[in-house]
């Protein structure tokens, strides 16, 4: 029984543990995650072009591709100003089977391996357009907005507290 | 000492009342986003095209910044889908600098068209298309890659459609070559259904650095 409860406590321990690790990554955005190699696009058919791309390399990190298991030889990760990534470039031989295969990068410096997938299909998915228009505006830069009608209508009842008083004034005869 | 008072009062009175009325009147606002002439139209006047030649399409690479020099955009990208309806969907409104791009089409660069939509004005004012309408035909715009490269594109013509009678093909249908749409509301506005249609920039590759 105790054992049981230890080895739970251990997974859960473990679970929350991973869940840390990979929380940074989660919130990384756009950019390519530190310890990550970004293949995109991530779904080609035979023949074409792939751009991979990798911060884990540091700010002006080179790589070396290696892109064999679909067939796309080795080439080289360039560092780019941009974002500080490594990019690099391959071709999928038209003689490529489809299938998932895993594209790697080892970093010059630091000899760190990092790794990504890259799906094969024979026929690309038939792209879908949009449709109609594109609702892009609510008309807030037409009129004021809330804040401003705010102090606008402050002013005005400063305004009309003023006016009142003067007004009074005159009519106990006190002139101006 | 009382007519010191009195005229200080009746000074307040008037700024008051001219800043009163000047705020609810739209204040520093900026009033309706312009709208692109008859001339920036496709097929009119000596530009048409802009007699910039097409440049070759660049490997497909997500895009991660949009600038316009013309009119002072520069505005970081993000992905945007479709809304159960079909239509293109949007980048959150209240981020006013923010532009997105529709990322199941081409890459800007990449042959095809690669379409990049922002808001005109969100609740609080102006946003980051707001001068979209007063772009001309051979201004440029610029896409900053994620491959690290720059994509320059070239307007062919500033458009603008209205929302019922929208000409999907022409706007995100296929292209032989590299191409751009840059889209945000316009048509004129009205109240309860809002702007009418869409402001369209028609732009293709002419180069990359």
């Amino acid at each position: 029984m105790r054992r049981t409860a230890r080895l739970l406590t251990g997974t859960a321990l473990a679970v929350a543990a991973a869940g840390l690790a990979t929380a940074p990554a989660a919130y990384a955005g756009d950019g390519a995650a530190p310890g990550r190699l970004d293949v995109y696009p991530s779904s080609v058919v035979p023949g074409d072009g792939a751009t991979v791309n990798t911060a884990a390399c540091g700010e002006s990190g080179s790589a070396a591709g290696d892109a064999t298991a679909v067939g796309g030889g080795t080439f080289a990760l360039a560092p780019t100003t941009h974002r500080g990534e490594a990019i690099g470039r391959f071709t999928v031989p038209s003689s490529a089977q489809p299938g998932t295969y895993e594209i790697v990068a080892t970093c010059g410096e630091s000899g760190r391996r990092v790794a990504g997938d890259l799906e094969v299909t024979l026929t690309s998915a038939a792209q879908v357009h949009p449709r109609g228009s594109v609702k892009t505006g609510v008309g807030g830069a037409l009129g004021p907005g809330p804040v401003q009608t705010a102090a606008g209508v402050t002013a005005l009842a400063v305004a009309a507290a003023g006016g009142t008083w003067l007004l009074h004034r005159r009519a106990r005869g006190d002139g101006i | 000492m009382r007519k010191t008072g009195d005229a200080a009062i009746a000074t307040v009175t008037v700024v008051a009342l001219c800043a009163g009325a000047w705020l609810l009147s739209g204040g520093s606002g900026t009033g309706a986003p312009p709208q692109p002439s008859p001339a920036q139209a496709a097929g009119t006047g000596a530009g048409r095209d802009t007699g910039t030649s097409a440049s070759p399409a660049l490997p497909p690479s997500p895009p991660d910044r949009v600038r316009i020099p013309a009119i002072g955009v520069d505005a970081p990208l993000t992905g945007l889908g479709l809304t159960h309806s079909g239509s293109l969907d949007v980048p959150p409104p209240q981020k006013k600098n923010l532009a997105g791009w529709y990322e199941a089409g081409a890459t800007p660069g990449e042959r095809g068209t690669a379409i990049v939509a922002g808001h005109v004005d969100n609740a609080e004012g102006p946003a980051v298309f707001y001068r979209l309408g007063a772009l001309d035909k051979g201004d440029a715009i610029e896409v900053v890659r994620r491959d690290g490269g720059v994509a320059v594109f070239t307007v062919d013509a500033v458009e603008v459609y209205a929302a019922t009678d929208f000409p999907d093909e022409k706007v995100y249908g296929t292209a032989a070559r590299p191409e751009l749409r840059v889209i945000t509301c316009g048509g004129g506005y009205r109240k309860g259904t809002g702007y009418q249609g869409n402001v369209v920039v028609f732009a293709h590759l002419t180069g990359s650095r």
